[in-house]
């Protein structure tokens, strides 16, 4: 749990990608869906707890460096909120059964690692921006392409993970089905 | 991995943890609530400026901070202006600039090592209703400083992946680099609940 929590952080600094349109984008989103993929709801939820109070703590843990009790002030708090029902949900669905179906973890990763996080973030970013929900549901559909980019990775990322390295997922492998 | 912390001796770094966070916490609720009062806003700023004086951070911090900012300030300003008057614009992006400027000042006066601490010490009183859910406080806090010390171990797993791909003259796509350093950092995190094992902590 504390080794996935330092991946999300590492993942956060690595060099972005700049992807069309010029919005840089880190992989730290693709570490939350990889955290509730292959630890299971509890421990990786509980890894981006830890994440987020050694941020709140005042390490520079999040994306590009940046972090501190401001990142929870800003307009984007919710997005890395979400993260933890986000990490939980992905969890949830992808690991329901042993071993893991393809469709069960893309449905995962997308309701898990795109709507609930996007769900926890809009509302907090229109309340903190003033704008209506509309309005900053059309802001953030300039990320949605990456984030459908992350969440492709995540799958696949996620499956060869467990052919080549079942060990991690124990919460799928206790309730085989 | 530097903390944000920046060390000095001044009222505000020996203001309890706790009451610190409550003040900022409480100056951010204020400042949310009361939206469209000008007043409150000239007081979170006033708050704001005198509280970076008082540090010790100074203007010259300030600046730094707000320059740090400068991403924030963008993505905050671009959009509102498309929807919203100019007036409402700098409303909005003066408020949430004087909340995120005040959290920051919570970061730049506060060791982590406190910070962390009094966390442990909150969590002490739960403790029984932690043991029902398997964790305790003393396995967070081993778990918060494995972490600390697993960002620069994880670094230095891409660093070594980053060297095997050049000698081989790979491209580093996301997929060819995210799965090795998932099988090693994993493989780590198993070796180290062994080690753990072995000395009686589970």
């Amino acid at each position: 749990m504390a080794m996935f929590a330092a991946l999300v952080a590492v993942l956060g600094q690595l060099p972005a990608i700049p992807l069309a349109g010029g919005v840089p984008i880190t992989l730290q989103t693709l570490g939350v869906m990889l955290a509730g993929a292959v630890l299971g709801p509890w421990r990786g939820a509980g890894a981006i707890v830890l994440l987020h109070v050694l941020v709140a703590a005042g390490l520079p843990l999040l994306a590009h460096g940046s972090g501190g009790l401001g990142a929870f002030a800003g307009p984007s708090a919710g997005f890395a909120l979400g993260w933890i029902p986000g990490a939980f949900l992905v969890g949830l669905i992808t690991q329901a059964s042993w071993p893991l179906r393809v469709w069960r973890t893309i449905v995962g990763t997308a309701l898990g690692g795109i709507v609930v996080v996007y769900a926890c973030g809009l509302p907090v970013m229109a309340f903190q921006m003033g704008l209506s929900l509309e309005q900053a549901a059309l802001i953030n559909l300039a990320f949605l392409p990456g984030d459908a980019i992350k969440a492709a990775i995540a799958v696949t990322l996620t499956h060869s993970l467990a052919r080549a390295y079942p060990a991690p997922f124990t919460y799928a492998r206790r309730r085989r089905r | 991995m530097i903390p944000l912390y920046q060390p000095g001796t001044s009222y505000l770094h020996r203001l309890p943890v706790g009451a610190k966070f409550l003040g900022i916490f409480l100056a951010a609720l204020i400042a949310s609530i009361f939206r469209e009062n000008l007043a409150v806003l000239l007081g979170v700023w006033a708050l704001t400026l005198t509280g970076f004086l008082l540090s010790g951070v100074g203007l010259r911090g300030l600046l730094a901070q707000l320059w740090r900012l400068k991403w924030l300030a963008l993505v905050l300003i671009i959009p509102q202006l498309i929807f919203l008057t100019p007036a409402e614009t700098g409303f909005n992006v003066a408020r949430v600039l004087a909340v995120v400027l005040m959290a920051a000042l919570f970061t730049l006066t506060t060791a982590t090592s406190d910070i962390l601490s009094s966390f442990e010490r909150l969590l002490r009183p739960v403790d029984p209703l932690l043991l029902r859910l398997g964790l305790s406080a003393e396995r967070i806090s081993l778990a918060l400083s494995l972490t600390i010390r697993s960002v620069p171990l994880i670094l230095s797993f891409y660093a070594e992946i980053r060297e095997a791909q050049r000698a081989r003259g790979m491209r580093p796509t996301p997929r060819a680099t995210v799965l090795p350093l998932l099988v090693m950092s994993l493989r780590h995190a198993e070796e180290t609940a062994e080690a753990l094992a072995a000395r009686g902590v589970r």
